[in-house]
């Protein structure tokens, strides 16, 4: 594979289908995707396009059922569970909609948790910086219950940053929040892309949500069918709406 | 609402699988004991129908209780039928035969010395009969030979005859209490069909032979055969009529039932006991069933709270939990008592095989089985879901608009404030027992001891809990992220954690409370034996117990070495018309033997009598006189001093005082204090050489013999103990993995945000198994200083018998904790499995 932009993450042919026979869906159908580093890439499109699918196989929570992924340079596709849980430990983040945090840790504690995991040291320097910008010092010490939606999400985006990934995943992760907790918490992300080079890969139905990206993907019945750079909340609704959505 | 309880039950089986389980697990504990002794109950009157099958009418002597006579326990012994008696059954209208019977316990002996069975030892004893020749009356048939015709010739049962490879015309020696009688087999029989002896040796010989062996005159018993179309009934009332008063006549069918309703007796004694265990496994089984369905109530908060909305009432809420208790108390009950059977079964299966299950009849689930098991199985289930049930039908239709299952935050308060209550006033209790000086102090620490332990368990949450959470930063510095959540999961639920815990707690609280008692009077034993018996050697006698004959003490003291031979013996005498045990010892040489902490030294009784703090009790004093009546005579003794503990006989005389009484005196322990300087080996084997010849009843021991057997018989009462509270351990462990297995359920989504985040399986695991090992391990060791602390206040309380010590079985405790520990790995086995097998996507996938 011979590019010219550094590949965060990149798919080829991948194909996933759910069940077996007449009740067979297929979820991906031979897609190729490229994530490249240091941008914010959205994937937009209707219910049941694909995207989630798309997302969990790209970052190794599931499996495709034929095609290639990578992860930087390593194939996933070819390795076994546990190298997976590896993969994801050492080189990815992760934002989901809802139930980021694990109930019973601090938010530092959650923050720190891949770290913990994987037992490697907290850089002081960078925790600071990530709280400082997420606004989120003087909430450190309180378990997840004690925290607004809009915090919590942003102590799940402290804890996707704060292992410095390749890559970090995001699913929804505005789909939760009022309008200003998102846009706040969207906003941060963005930061994280200009300012410190993170690669932000995000499933979203949300055309003001894309809008924060530098390129959107449009997924229909498990393939890509269009992709936008730059785009404007506007240009974004106007091109789901062609796709019927 | 019964329907949608099987529905509920139907849709998620899994959760309630080890909740059915540990009921099962106690009712079959209680089914198997039923069919159990059901079996030999219906083994026994089998044999017993067998060996009364040809005996017509039975006349035999009772006792002045009205108690049956049986010469092989040790209780008083009835007086023997005279001849009269058989005079009068035999002229009674309808008698066609009377015999006398009578018989005797011996030993057998090989000719190179050897004892072949009886003797020295326990076991199956062998029992000496005279020859009727009556086939019916000897209830034996020749196989092989012919019958005894004189004193020295004998028959033998043909299983021992072949377990010691006896043949007609061998020669073996006959050991009584009085000495031996070399004697030839002349032939060997079958008793009953079967020979169904229950591994007790059978000798048949003459009339005179057992008498010398200690029948004494007179007969044991009297069989009657009547005329042909006579009623057996009707002649045993004859005879009855005709009897003095110590004997009674009876039908041998009569005396069939009746011997088969006093071992049902006997078996309902062994029910209750083995029943008390299964009681306290299904005590264990009801913390387990109350923290499932509490927790399943919690994780069904919103349906709960759902039906409530669409117009359910509360009340039908609380009878749907309940109607899913039932259906599984049903379910388990069936199973348990499927369990039981098999269980039963297989013991018996095994007793047959290995040999001494003879008597067993093919089990059958009998109808008592049946109902205790349902009834308990039952009752327990529904009793333990029924506060989880109220809770259940309190919830609010509001619970149904909430985000999520909120957890339920309700204040500990209630619980800590019952909690406390039962464990102070049980301290209390315990305490009062302990110090004030009241009588029989054991039942108060009792009482204290039980309420402290109910207590404690409540307690738990509060307790154990912050303990463990306390080792969150240990356990965190040790596994990282593992321990630490680990932590904060026994954390998140206390109720829950702690009742677990409590499980397991009350099964090793009872195990540290045997292994603490066991010691101590383990080490009470080897006090007594090893401290105070100043004797060298001791002759005992184990199956019958010797006559006070001075001769036995003179060969003994005759064999060189041996400086001092004295006496110990008991005997029954009767103070205010009560009953009562006497000591009867050698006063003026009994301390050199051994060393008895009398005040003053039994050498001062001077014609007195001693006595023990039971008879202080009963209002003896220093300075009264005591009239102790004998059957033949009675004797009034000043009380010259006292002994310093119960439970070795009441009264202590000299055997110049016993004498008087008239009654049979049972010696049982020669003790022997060798000369200075002497061999002891050697005066060992001379005594042995010399017991073996002239008294095969007797056998010569050490201080030492005595500890180990001792200590062997405690070992074997432990081993016993724990075998049975097995039951109720497996139960705790099993609501461990339970409690652990709802609690994965619970968690499924924060296990997936784990995995997804890079955690690996082996980790989720390690992360279920720590909280498992760290509540096993809290459970067992507040068990163990409950248990250790109850059985320490125990012994105290028992001060007066004797235990003046306490030990602590550290090693024992030591085994018990690592065991925790392996309980908890094993507990959280499946649940650890399934949680690290989760898959990731369902887990974090969104459904709200």
């Amino acid at each position: 594979m011979t590019t010219t932009v550094t590949l965060a993450a990149s798919m080829r042919g991948g194909t996933k289908d759910y069940g077996h026979g007449d009740a067979a869906v297929r979820a991906l159908d031979g897609i190729d995707v490229d994530i490249a580093t240091a941008e914010f890439t959205a994937i937009m499109g209707p219910s049941g396009s694909g995207k989630s699918t798309l997302l969990h196989t790209l970052a190794g929570l599931d499996r495709l059922t034929a095609g290639q992924s990578w992860i930087g340079e390593t194939e996933i596709s070819a390795l076994s569970e546990d190298k997976i849980t590896q993969v994801r430990r050492d080189k990815i983040g992760f934002v989901f909609q809802a139930f980021n945090l694990i109930p019973s840790l601090s938010a530092k504690e959650n923050i720190t948790l891949p770290l913990d995991i994987s037992g490697r040291d907290i850089d002081p320097a960078w925790f600071d910086e990530i709280i400082g910008i997420l606004g989120l010092g003087d909430r450190l010490t309180h378990l997840p219950a004690e925290l607004s939606g809009g915090q919590q999400q942003r102590v799940a985006v402290a804890r996707a940053l704060v292992a410095r990934p390749e890559l970090i995943f995001a699913d929804e992760p505005s789909g939760n929040l009022d309008s200003r907790s998102g846009a706040e918490l969207l906003g941060f992300m963005r930061r994280a892309v200009k300012e410190f080079g993170q690669t932000i890969a995000m499933v979203t139905h949300d055309p003001t949500a894309a809008s924060y990206s530098d390129r959107v993907l449009f997924l229909a019945d498990g393939r890509i069918v269009d992709e936008m750079r730059e785009p404007t909340a506007d240009a974004v609704l106007d091109r789901m709406k062609q796709m019927g959505h | 609402m019964f329907r949608l309880a099987a529905k509920s039950v139907r849709h998620n089986p899994k959760r309630l699988i080890l909740t059915a389980f540990a009921v099962a697990l106690g009712v079959g504990l209680i089914a198997a004991t039923h069919i159990f002794t059901d079996s030999l109950d219906r083994g026994f009157t089998r044999l017993f129908g067998e060996i009364y099958d040809g005996v017509d009418v039975i006349v035999e002597p009772i006792t002045d209780g009205g108690e049956v006579g049986d010469p092989t326990s040790g209780d008083s012994v009835a007086k023997n039928l005279d001849d009269d008696a058989v005079r009068i059954a035999q002229d009674a209208a309808g008698v066609d035969l009377a015999m006398g019977a009578t018989e005797a316990l011996g030993a057998l002996i090989g000719t190179d010395g050897e004892t072949l069975s009886g003797g020295s030892g326990f076991g199956p004893p062998t029992l000496f009969f005279n020859w009727t020749g009556v086939e019916d009356f000897d209830s034996a048939t020749l196989l092989d030979g012919r019958a005894p015709e004189a004193d020295d010739e004998l028959v033998v049962d043909v299983d021992t005859a072949e377990q010691h490879g006896l043949a007609v015309g061998d020669q073996v020696v006959v050991g009584g209490a009085e000495g031996t009688y070399p004697s030839t087999v002349v032939g060997i029989a079958t008793w009953g069909d079967s020979n169904n002896t229950q591994g007790a040796t059978l000798v048949w010989t003459s009339l005179d032979r057992v008498r010398e062996l200690g029948g004494g005159d007179g007969w044991t018993v009297i069989h009657v055969r009547v005329d042909d179309g006579a009623d057996a009934e009707a002649v045993a009332a004859a005879i009855d009529t005709a009897l003095p008063e110590g004997a009674r006549a009876l039908t041998g069918a009569a005396k069939a039932e009746e011997q088969a309703e006093s071992l049902g007796e006997a078996l309902k004694a062994v029910d209750i006991f083995t029943l008390a265990f299964a009681f306290v496994a299904l005590f264990v089984g009801a913390y387990i069933i109350a923290n499932t369905f509490r927790i399943i109530v919690t994780q069904r908060t919103r349906e709960f709270g759902l039906m409530r909305a669409v117009g359910v009432k509360g009340q039908q809420v609380r009878t749907m939990v309940l109607g899913e208790a039932l259906l599984i108390g049903i379910v388990a009950s069936v199973t348990g008592i499927l369990m039981g059977y098999a269980l039963a079964g297989g013991i018996i299966w095994l007793l047959k095989a290995l040999g001494p299950g003879e008597s067993f009849a093919a089990p059958i689930i009998p109808l008592d089985a049946i109902i205790w098991g349902f009834a308990v199985g039952i009752l327990v289930t529904l009793a333990s879901a029924l506060l989880p049930a109220i809770h259940a039908s309190r919830i609010s239709p509001m619970e149904a608009m909430r985000e999520a299952a909120v957890q339920n935050r309700r204040g500990l308060t209630m619980r800590n404030i019952v909690g406390g209550a039962l464990a102070l006033t049980g301290a209390g209790l315990t305490t009062v027992g302990l110090y004030a000086g009241l009588d029989r102090p054991y039942v108060y620490v009792g009482a204290g001891a039980v309420l402290l332990v109910l207590g404690v368990t409540l307690l738990a949450a509060q307790l154990l809990v912050p303990l463990a959470f306390g080792m969150r930063d240990l356990l965190t510095r040790i596994w990282r992220v593992d321990g630490k959540l680990a932590a904060n999961n026994i954390h998140r639920e206390p109720r829950r954690s702690a009742n677990t815990a409590a499980a397991l707690m009350i099964g090793v609280m009872l195990l540290a409370l045997t292994a603490t008692v066991t010691q101590t009077v383990k080490a009470v034993a080897n006090d007594a034996i090893g401290g105070q018996f100043t004797a060298d050697l001791m002759v005992v006698s184990t199956t019958v117990p010797g006559s006070p004959d001075q001769s036995v003490v003179d060969e003994l003291a005759s064999v060189a070495g041996v400086e001092t031979v004295t006496r110990s013996a008991s005997l029954d005498a009767r103070v205010d018309g009560v009953k009562i045990p006497v000591t009867v010892l050698d006063t003026a040489t009994a301390e050199e033997a051994i060393a008895y902490e009398t005040e003053p030294s039994f050498s001062e009784i001077d014609g007195g009598v001693f006595v023990s703090p039971s008879a202080i009790e009963a209002g003896a004093e220093v300075g009264d006189t005591v009239t102790l009546v004998g059957e033949e005579g009675e004797i009034s003794l000043e009380v010259t001093g006292t002994y310093p503990n119960s439970g070795d006989g009441d009264y202590f005389v000299d055997f110049a005082q016993a004498e008087q009484l008239g009654s049979p005196i049972d010696v049982w322990q020669y003790s022997i204090v060798a000369e200075s300087g002497a061999d002891l080996d050697q005066v060992r084997a001379d005594l042995e050489d010399l017991v073996a010849t002239e008294y095969p009843l007797l056998t010569v021991q050490s201080p030492d013999d005595m500890l180990e057997l001792a200590n062997q018989l405690i070992d074997l009462m432990l081993a016993v103990i724990t075998a049975l509270l097995s039951g109720a351990l497996v139960i705790a462990v099993l609501g461990v993995a339970n409690t652990l297995l709802l609690s994965v359920t619970e968690r499924t989504r924060e296990i997936g945000l784990l995995r997804a985040v890079g955690s690996r399986r082996r980790s989720v695991r390690r992360m279920i198994r720590i909280e498992s090992v760290v509540m096993s391990l809290f459970g067992a060791i507040l068990g163990i200083v409950l248990g250790v602390a109850l059985g320490v206040a125990l012994i105290r309380a028992l001060e007066e018998f004797g235990f003046d010590t306490v030990a602590i079985p550290w090693g024992m405790l030591a085994i018990y904790t690592v065991l925790a520990i392996v309980a908890g790995i094993v507990a959280a086995w499946w649940p650890a499995r399934r949680a690290a097998k989760m898959d990731v996507l369902e887990a974090i996938a969104f459904d709200g």
